[in-house]
């Protein structure tokens, strides 16, 4: 099972890839605590939806375990899992923690 | 190299946000900053030119749509309806009349090519059939977006499909599309701006013009001084050999777009011609070099006087070297000189060299296809300079002729390319798409004359821009252009006895020019400053008697 870890490289990679899409203004620090969403946070909707795509498109390339962001469960608790990266980071290892669970 | 930056509008039918962000982030040259057109009006942000996003004069617009969005016939068939394809192709012409409006307002027009995702293709054996497969009118529709646009000189139709392949199974996201209505993924925004922003850089003059080659382990295996000629790695039954040819392959296809090579490499000279003129797999000639500097020297100081030779600077040109020391050492004393990072296995040589998005040019005039014969006259000229007693006995044995065409559209490409791309003898500076120029020469205000120069070495083409705006009691010399490839001939004083010609018919009291400063141009400064007192400095301008004549050399043979 990827450690934590490997969960946060993977995130700030993510961030990285974001980073290209936006201004000097509007880069996003690479820092679990940084709020993402929310009235603090820096990502728009268009700017949460290339979070979603690239978190799960790096997840199933860095750590070999597809996830999936858009489902139901997911998408009724966004302020939850997208507050920080800390909260996705979270977020992703019990999802791939109940897969390992069956 | 200018670090303005550009402005370009971008329309389309889909969400064009994170190619937006690619676009304005990218850090290659040039700058541009991207201005997001509302998505899903195409029709109407083509239409109208009062739309918010053509207001401050964008330089360039990129149109980017899905086939099903903009040709409604399309969309049609890709339900399985049967379409006559004349049908398809008539709303294919349709919408290129909206995209000839737009290129009336914007300097640049980008068009990329329409494609459909690739799982698409539910009826295999059926996509390539006439009027059922979606495939097979695709390709149609491309191909008619392509003729019909070049008609106009400034629309240019992108590939999409090369940046589909490069984005691999990256290149559509359904997910992306259902999220946020955006077709593509990121990987193939990525190529888009690289492309985009290298046809920009050709379109703004700064395509790279020079290639300069070492010799020894890369256009060919092995050290000549050491093993011979006869035992160089190049060609035959060996997959080393075969790649070396390829790339001299690909070197000559570049050649035969207008770009020059020349060697700078470290050998015995008379041995290392002696390989190029003897090898029997050698795909470069001698011939294909504008010039060459074989010897112990520098390379960097060599670089420098094979660019002096060809009258190109460091930013006009590419090093190509396999050894990393040289190339650090070009680097270092010569920043603008693009040295790209080169692979140590020559199988990736010929497609290193493809994969250099710095040779873009707009359009490709006669002049381009034999720049290299070009530049062999002038080392003809050159030895006669040397072997002749004074300048004025060069020139007058040159036999220099000079043909003055008004602008038309047989000239208008190469005017066009000269107006871009000169630097140095011009003294305004200005950019103008070729339907701009012509549009400018055709007001009744303005007069325009292009230059044809030739001599007993060749004919150098069309080389030379005078124009004129008429004035109350006078004419302002707007555009006063000269190819670096014939300066220091007194074609110069052809071209102002042109200018003051007309002027005098005009009957006009007087005649200035306009000296707009750039980092290149002082030669032209230098010029207008030689005519004293013919013409007085004030400022910036240059004023002189519109009623007197201004001789044309006794060395030149004026024609109209």
């Amino acid at each position: 099972m990827a450690p934590r870890e490997n969960i946060t490289r993977t995130l700030f990679n993510v961030i990285d890839e974001l980073n290209q899409l936006r201004s000097t203004e509007e880069q996003l620090e690479k820092n679990l605590a940084a709020p993402l969403t929310g009235d603090s946070g820096r990502l728009d909707s268009a700017g949460l939806i290339n979070l979603i795509v690239l978190t799960e498109q790096k997840t199933a390339e860095e750590l070999g375990m597809p996830i999936l962001l858009t489902d139901d469960r997911t998408m009724s608790q966004v302020k939850e899992v997208f507050g920080t990266l800390g909260t996705l980071a979270e977020y992703i290892q019990r999802l791939l923690n109940e897969k390992r669970d069956g | 190299m200018a670090k303005q930056q550009h402005t370009c509008v971008l329309v389309s039918d889909f969400n064009l946000q994170n190619f937006a962000g690619y676009v304005t982030n990218d850090p290659e040259f040039p700058p541009i900053k991207a201005i997001v057109a509302p998505f899903g009006q195409t029709g109407s942000t083509l239409l109208h030119k009062d739309a918010p996003c053509w207001q401050n004069s964008p330089d360039a617009a990129v149109i980017w749509t899905q086939p099903q969005s903009v040709i409604s016939a399309y969309k049609t068939l890709l339900s399985y309806e049967q379409v006559p394809l004349q049908t398809v192709l008539n709303q294919v012409d349709e919408y290129c009349s909206l995209l000839a409006n737009i290129s009336k307002w914007v300097k640049y027009v980008f068009v990329p090519s329409w494609v459909l995702p690739s799982y698409r293709s539910v009826f295999g054996v059926l996509d390539m059939k006439t009027e059922i497969g979606l495939t097979n009118t695709l390709m149609r529709m491309n191909l008619r977006l392509a003729e019909n646009i070049e008609k106009a000189s400034n629309i240019y139709v992108l590939n999409t499909h090369k940046w589909i392949e490069q984005a691999g199974n990256q290149a559509f996201s359904p997910k992306l599309w259902y999220l946020g209505k955006i077709v593509f993924g990121n990987e193939v925004f990525k190529s888009a701006v690289r492309d985009i922003k290298a046809a920009f850089s050709g379109l703004l003059g700064y395509a790279r013009k020079l290639i300069v080659l070492d010799l020894d382990d890369t256009l060919w295996g092995g050290i000549v001084g050491d093993v011979g000629w006869e035992n160089l790695v190049l060609g035959g039954h060996h997959h080393l050999g075969e790649a070396y040819v390829d790339f001299q392959q690909a070197l000559k296809s570049i050649k035969n777009r207008g770009i020059l090579l020349a060697l700078a490499s470290k050998n015995e000279e008379q041995v290392a011609l002696e390989a190029i003129g003897k090898h029997p797999e050698m795909v470069l000639k001698l011939e294909d070099f504008a010039g060459w500097r074989i010897n112990w020297l520098d390379k960097a100081q060599n670089i420098v006087d094979l660019m002096t030779e060809l009258n190109l600077g460091p930013q006009s040109t590419v090093f190509i070297d396999d050894n990393p020391a040289e190339r650090e050492r070009v680097k270092e004393s010569l920043p603008e000189v693009l040295v790209p990072d080169w692979p140590e296995d020559p199988l990736f040589y010929p497609s290193a060299l493809l994969s250099l998005r710095c040779f873009e040019i707009p359009s490709l005039s006669q002049e381009d296809l034999v720049r290299t014969t070009l530049y062999l006259s002038e080392n003809k000229r050159q030895t006669l300079k040397k072997a002749v007693g004074s300048l004025d006995e060069w020139l007058t044995r040159l036999g220099i002729r000079v043909q003055i065409e008004e602008l038309h559209p047989a000239n208008l490409q190469r005017a066009g390319q000269l107006l871009n791309k000169t630097n140095q003898m011009n003294l305004s500076t200005r950019r103008l798409s070729e339907a701009e120029l012509m549009a400018w020469a055709e007001d009744k205000h303005h007069r325009l004359w292009t230059l044809r120069v030739s001599d007993k070495f060749g004919d150098a083409g069309l080389t030379g821009i005078v124009s004129l705006e008429i004035q109350d009691q006078s004419v302002q010399i707007v555009d006063f252009i000269l190819s670096c490839r014939v300066m220091g001939r007194k074609i110069e004083e052809a071209m102002l006895a042109t200018a003051i010609h007309h002027a005098r018919e005009l009957g006009v009291e007087g005649v200035y020019a306009r000296y707009i400063p750039t980092p290149k141009n002082k030669p032209c400064l230098d010029f207008f400053k030689s005519l004293a007192p013919r013409f007085q400095q004030q400022g910036e301008s240059f004023i002189g008697d519109g009623k007197m004549p201004f001789p044309v050399p006794k060395h030149i043979e004026l024609v109209y």
